[in-house]
Formats: structure tokens, sequence, C-alpha cells
């Protein structure tokens, strides 16, 4: 008799709102890491250089791991919601079936939270070290950017002092950006190259990239700055080394070492 | 049942009764809703020969609000420097030559950076200061500046930056300001229609936010939107 019970008895995988909370984690899953990857392609915009690629690749990654994690969440909360809802004064006969003390439990929670944290911690830093190799990059052209509010400025080193509010760069060829601020905080970015530096008054950081397409670009304040925080934004011009250097000879020589008008 | 069903309708009205009640206060409290409109002058004839429907902006940059747009008692910040003498959002032509007069009643010092010392994005890269053509003034000899930029619906950009150079008698105040206003005259090109701001880049507010505090954190004081639509 006790046989016939044990065999009869299904196996946990074998129950119904298993089975139904492993087609719902497969389809959220699916759903998730497709809408939230392509909506957040879309949003981050086409890459203008190979560090916004990285960024989105990296983001796609992030997203897929996320998923299912989430898709997990959101599996067991809908099979609930759908399957075990339970109205009245008493709580429901499964109600006492919940883990708890579970050595097991608790060590498949710490081991696979800290695998997903280890894998990000790895790509991330790799993703960084990349990052530092491009500020070391001697054939690197330097600009110094100044943020004030609410505009933004550039002075191009090694040419005649020549200064604009839109920044003008060569396709293909590393820049290293010195980045400060001559009042408040700021923040840096070239939305579609991947870049996004602190402005701090006082300090120069360092941000570096290469562009590699040329047309023209945003380029955005990122730190809540003030009263026009929203409207300091101008625009970053890739453009040939031939364009780049028809632009430069028109623009006045401010350098007084060269004979110009500071 | 019934009653978590009310619970719940209510809780939703509640919330967006919040909401619209923080919407409505900050559309009301956002901005001067005057605007002032640029004028017809005849044409311009820009350098490259191009003929343009030219029109004028008359502004003044004042150490108080007492002559500005905020009425005969200053409004209520009558201390606080402002431009003048109406409304600060300012509504331009698109595809025209535009031609700005700004008298500076003001004293000023020196700017945090000597970039907005230069006239930027004015036809020839200049501006007319007391009679005079000059493309800059000293850092050090800066009022005011009025500076377009920022974000536009259109393609078309404008950049627009001329120092204002401080009142020569600034410090002999009658009257409430300077009989003697230094005087700064430029055009600038629009292009197709857009929503800018301007603003001014010398620090001439209290000593909060780097001086960028009170008339320069509020709109309509030292600064204000800048419209280019189409006739």
């Amino acid at each position: 008799m006790s046989l016939t019970t044990r065999n009869s008895a299904p196996k946990w995988w074998d129950k119904k709102d298993v089975k139904q909370t492993f087609v719902f984690w497969v389809i959220i899953t699916g759903l998730l890491g497709y809408i939230g990857g392509t909506v957040q392609v879309h949003s981050m915009g086409a890459p203008a250089s190979s560090a916004m690629s990285q960024i989105i690749s990296l983001m796609l990654t992030f997203t897929w791991a996320a998923a299912p994690v989430a898709g997990f969440v959101f599996a067991i909360m809908l099979t609930a919601l759908l399957t075990k809802l339970h109205f009245g004064d008493n709580p429901p006969v499964d109600a006492d079936t919940q883990v708890t003390g579970s050595p097991r439990a608790n060590a498949l929670w710490i081991v696979i939270s800290a695998i997903f944290c280890l894998f990000a911690l790895v790509v991330g830093l790799i993703a960084l070290e990349s990052d530092n190799e491009a500020l070391l990059d001697k054939s690197a052209k330097s600009i110094n950017v100044t943020g004030q509010q609410w505009v933004w400025s550039y002075d191009y080193t090694g040419t005649k002092g020549v200064r604009s509010e839109t920044l003008h760069l060569v396709v293909n060829h590393p820049y290293v950006f010195h980045v400060t601020s001559k009042d408040v905080k700021h923040s840096f970015w070239i939305v579609q190259m991947g870049i996004k530096i602190d402005a701090n008054p006082g300090y120069i950081t360092e941000a570096a990239v290469t562009p590699n397409k040329i047309g023209t670009f945003d380029v955005r304040c990122a730190e809540l700055c003030g009263l026009l925080h929203a409207y300091m934004q101008n625009k970053v011009i890739v453009q040939s080394q031939a364009d780049y250097d028809a632009w430069v000879t028109s623009q006045p020589n401010t350098d007084p070492a060269q004979g110009g008008n500071a | 049942m019934n009653k978590r069903l009310f619970a719940l309708l209510g809780t939703v009205i509640l919330g967006v009764a919040v909401m619209a009640g923080i919407g409505t206060y900050v559309a009301s409290a956002k901005n001067d809703s005057r605007v002032l409109d640029a004028t017809p002058a005849g044409t311009f004839t820009t350098p490259e020969g191009q003929i343009l429907n030219n029109f004028t902006l008359d502004l003044s940059a004042y150490p108080d609000s007492m002559f500005g747009g905020h009425g005969a008692d200053g409004g209520a910040h009558p201390a606080w420097v402002s431009y003048g003498p109406g409304a600060t959002n300012l509504r331009v032509p698109a595809h025209s030559a535009i031609t700005v007069t700004i008298k500076n009643y003001d004293s000023g010092g020196s700017l945090r950076n000597d970039f907005f010392g230069a006239m930027r994005g004015t036809v020839g890269g200049t501006a007319i200061l007391n009679g005079k053509v000059v493309t800059s003034i000293p850092s050090d000899k800066v009022g005011h500046t009025f500076t377009v930029h920022g974000m536009a619906d259109a393609n078309s950009q404008i950049f627009v930056s001329v120092p204002l150079k401080i009142a020569p008698d600034a410090e002999d105040v009658k009257e409430g300001y300077s009989k003697n206003p230094s005087v700064t005259t430029f055009t600038f090109i629009t292009g197709g229609e857009g929503d800018y701001v301007w603003n001014c880049e010398y620090p001439c507010g209290d000593g909060t936010v780097a001086r960028f505090g009170a008339p320069m954190s509020t709109m309509s004081y030292m600064s204000g939107h800048f419209q280019v639509v189409d006739k």
C-alpha cells in the first residue's frame, strides 16, 4: 500500500504549478530580454565610436543576464496570482510549507548571486581597462573642455588658440579631453560616443575617445547644474581631416604667442 | 470587497489629484509669460551679399530690477540685477538678420571664463561698442554678457555670445542707475524655427551657487527664453 502511494506521488517538477511557472519563466525571460534590449539599443542611438559599441554590447549582455532572474520572480508572482489566490480569515493549508532555515537554499541563493556579481564585475573591469588604455595613447590630440552654467566651450591644443562652442573632431583619430568647470559641477557627455566624465571646479578629469563615424552628434551636461541645465547642450561635428583643417584655418588667431589677439 | 474597491479608487483619485496639483503649481511658477517681439527695420545685407529682412531688439541691463519688467517697485526682488526694460522672453523671425542694441548701466568685474570675452556668432564676429567696432573686450571689464544658446527644435543651432562692457560711470549712480551706459550693438542671422534660452555668463548673482544664484537662477532677471519663429 505504502509502495503504491510512493510511486503515484508526482515528482516536484511534474506538479502542474511548477510546469506552469516554468512556461511563464521562459516566456517572460524571452520578452524581457528582447524588449529590454531592443528599447535600450534604440534609446542609445547609433554608436559613433567603438567605446559606444562596447557599451551597447555590455548593456545587451547584462540585460540578457538579468532577464532570467527578473523572469523567475515574475513567473512565480504570476502563478501565485493565477492559482494561489486565497480569500478568508484563515491562511491556506499550504502556507506552512515555506522554506525556512534551509542551509541548501541559503547556499544556493548566495552562490548564484555571487556568480552574477562576479560576472558583472569582470566584464565591467575589462571594459574600463580599454578606456584607461585609450587615455595613454600618445598619438591622441588634446582638447580642453570647460563647463560653465550653461555652456560648454572647447580649446584645441596645438592650434593658434582656436576656441569654439561646437566641438570639432577628426574621424578615426584618438582624442583625450581634459575637462573642468568654472563654477559648479557639470558632467561632459558625448551621447553617441559613450563618453561621460564629471567636470569639477578646480580639478581636471580626463576621458578618451576615437570617433569612427562622420556626422553631427550631441553633447549634453549629465549633472543637474542649475536653472538652464536642460539647455546645456551643443553639437560635436566629426569630419574628415581636410574639412577639419579648413575649419581650423577659418578660425581667428587668438594665441598672442603666434601674433594673434587674445 | 466594496471597501477594497473604494479604497483603491480613492487612492488612485488622490494620487491623480496630487500630481495635477504639483503640475499646476510648477506650470504657474515656471515663467514670466510676457514676450518681447523684434521690431521690423528694413533689410540687411550680409558680407556675402545676401539681403535679409532686418529686425531690432533694444535691451538694457540694470543694477537692480526697478527698471525691468518687474514694475516700478522692482517686484519681489528690487535689489536684484536685471535685464529690461520689458519682458526677457524674446521672439524673433527665422531666416532674418537680428540687430540687438544693449545698454549696460551696471558695473562688473572679471569673467570666470574668458571665452565669453569675445564676440561669438555675430556677423563678422564683431560688435559696435560705444561707436567703435570690436571683436572682444578685456575679460576684467565685463559687466554682463548676452548669450543665446541651447537646445533647438529645428536643425539649425544658434550660438551668440556678446560681452557688455561695464558702464563708464557705473560707480556714480544717480536716481538708481548710471547716466552714461555702455552701448553695444551687434547683428546675427537666424536659421530655422527653434526654442533657445539666453542668459548672462558673468557671475552677477548672489553668493550662492558660485555666484550664479538668485537673479542668475531665476527666469526673467538675467535669463529668458529666445524663440525663433517663422514669420
